[in-house]
């Protein structure tokens, strides 16, 4: 099925959160497409959190508007019946054994699938009966992804699912979101800092820095506007003179640069040039364009156990 | 599978009983929380009371204890502990899992009245028990408070205790949830301020008397009824406070 010019899941319009003098969203104007997954992208305390605080009408907006499934948000259970907002750090009730969570949440929502919620737990090696209160930070992580999941609430909203769970774990979760999500087709935002692991399953990217939006694109228009080019040091340099360089990597004699603006034209001139040209990772593309810095190092792995 | 577009979606929201029903629902999914735990230690301290008593009164011949035991109480003090958590706990839940605030708090108003009816129907019940047994014989008055009620009334002044001591509860716990520690500091000091405050001027009023007078004139059921201006203020403050409220999971 092909989609149609949708009307938005989101739609917001000058929306602005403002605690005290810290305006934690600024005057975002963006829209959500229905059925994509989308990834709300930034650093820590970048808004991420507030905006999708205000998309669900947790959070009260200062200044502009936030439409949700076409009507207000806030109050509203009329589309809020729609949702399922999975925080970073849910709490559960203190005595609350895992059972309880699967029991309690199908009143909720209208989709819930059951026999896929117990599968997830096997998979995630968790047992209903376990308290949740003794799960270690990264089980219960994986409890929000399994309810999240299984909800298929027409609009999920993930919050850094992941703190605390595995790579392997992880990876269930981008499978499992995948696939399922091919099947039930839904609304997703997925919000991040492990941009890499994340990309190819995002369709949009939405990027935001200190509470404003600096990028709304598909995925795959970010990234064929950059590109890596490799060869040796000096070919390399020769071909990057002039150009914006997201990123550098030297090996040896060897340099490997990842080029902000590359056209067709530019990519023939490079291969020309003799040098190789491939694909670049959208978190060089996004580190670069919210004030990162263009390093010679390569990209650190520390988020990814944090 | 049928994608789930605005189109396809209801636009109407669920009926608010299944809605209200839903929240009540969370809060007993593990009923232990709420009905389990508070009888098991009721019955507990009930099981310890009658052996103490039964002990003294083997000591003192068969002398028996004058006097409300007093042990009741500890449900009055646990409903309140049962709301405080109840709403700090579920609150941030139910958002995430879609639920209004408003939804919510008349879920979680609903429960704890339903709550507060069914733990003063069973303290009634068993007061009219011990009268029946006359107290064991050794005068272990645990539940019946008020030897001169009825069935009735006994229920009645529980059901108004319970009813104060939930929305206490509440109200304690919307002003955390919404405010967090800044919001207790000042909570308390305002309490604090405001009791020494009215006891400054009752002294200097010298009303005190005025005061006791109040109480013995309205009687007990009386006094519980007045206790109903407390309840609904702490209900409705509840109500205001997490309205606004932005759950954070902290």
């Amino acid at each position: 099925m092909t989609p149609a010019p949708e009307s938005p899941a989101v739609q917001a319009r000058g929306l602005t959160k403002r605690y005290g003098s810290l305006a934690a969203v600024d005057d975002a104007t963006f829209t959500i497409a229905e059925n994509a997954i989308t990834g709300l992208l930034g650093r820590n305390g970048a808004g991420k959190t507030t905006l999708m605080r205000l998309i669900t009408g947790q959070e009260f907006p200062t200044s502009g508007t936030v439409r949700l499934f076409g009507a207000s948000p806030v109050e509203n259970a009329a589309v809020l019946q729609h949702t399922c907002f999975i925080s970073e750090a849910q709490r559960y009730p203190d005595e609350f054994r895992i059972k309880h969570v699967l029991a309690g949440a199908p009143r909720f929502f209208a989709h819930w699938d059951a026999d896929f919620a117990t599968e997830l737990v096997g998979e995630f090696r968790l047992t209903p009966k376990q308290r949740i209160k003794k799960l270690s930070r990264g089980q219960r992580s994986a409890i929000g992804v399994i309810v999240g999941l299984a909800s298929r609430a027409p609009l999920t909203i993930f919050d850094e699912p992941y703190l605390g769970l595995d790579a392997v774990a992880r990876q269930i979760f981008y499978d499992r979101l995948l696939a399922d999500y091919s099947e039930n087709p839904r609304t997703v935002i997925l919000s991040t800092h492990l941009i890499d692991e994340v990309s190819q399953l995002l369709e949009h990217a939405l990027v935001i820095d200190a509470g404003r939006i600096v990028i709304d694109a598909p995925v795959e228009e970010l990234r064929s506007s950059a590109a890596t080019v490799s060869g040796t040091t000096e070919a390399v340099e020769r071909f990057i003179a002039g150009r914006e360089v997201a990123h550098r990597e030297q090996l040896g004699g060897l340099l490997s640069a990842t080029v902000a603006a590359m056209d067709d034209a530019d990519r023939g001139a490079a291969r020309t040039a003799g040098l190789e040209v491939g694909p670049v990772s959208l978190q060089q593309l996004i580190v670069r364009r919210t004030g990162g810095f263009t390093t010679p190092s390569t990209t650190t792995h520390e988020e990814a156990t944090a | 599978m049928t994608a789930l577009t605005a189109d396809t979606l209801p636009t109407t929201a669920r009926p608010l009983g299944r809605r209200i029903s839903t929240i009540m629902l969370l809060q007993l999914t593990n009923p232990m929380t709420l009905v389990g735990w508070p009888l098991m230690i009721l019955g507990f301290i009930y099981v310890l009371n009658l052996a103490i008593y039964s002990l003294i009164s083997t000591a003192t011949s068969g002398a028996s204890a004058v006097g409300v035991n007093g042990g009741v109480g500890f449900i009055w003090v646990y409903t309140l502990v049962m709301a405080v958590q109840s709403v700090n706990q579920t609150f941030p839940l139910a958002l995430g899992f879609g639920a209004t605030r408003r939804d919510y708090l008349l879920g979680t108003g609903a429960l704890f009245t339903l709550l507060s009816a069914g733990y003063a129907a069973l303290i009634a019940t068993l007061a009219m028990a011990e009268r029946a047994v006359d107290y064991w014989g050794i005068g272990l008055r645990f539940f019946d408070t008020s030897p001169d009620f009825s069935w009735l009334e006994l229920f009645l002044g529980t059901l108004l205790i319970l009813l104060l001591f939930a929305s206490i509860g509440a109200a304690t716990a919307s002003v955390y949830v919404r405010w967090k520690a800044t919001g207790m500091y000042v909570f308390w000091a305002g309490l604090v301020i405001l009791v020494v405050a009215a006891g400054f001027v009752l002294t200097w009023t010298d009303s005190w008397a005025a005061v006791g007078e109040f109480f013995v004139t309205a009687g007990v059921l009386g006094t519980l009824a007045w206790s109903l201006v407390i309840t609904a203020l702490s209900s409705l403050a509840a109500y205001l406070i997490l309205r606004r409220a932005t759950p954070t999971n902290t």
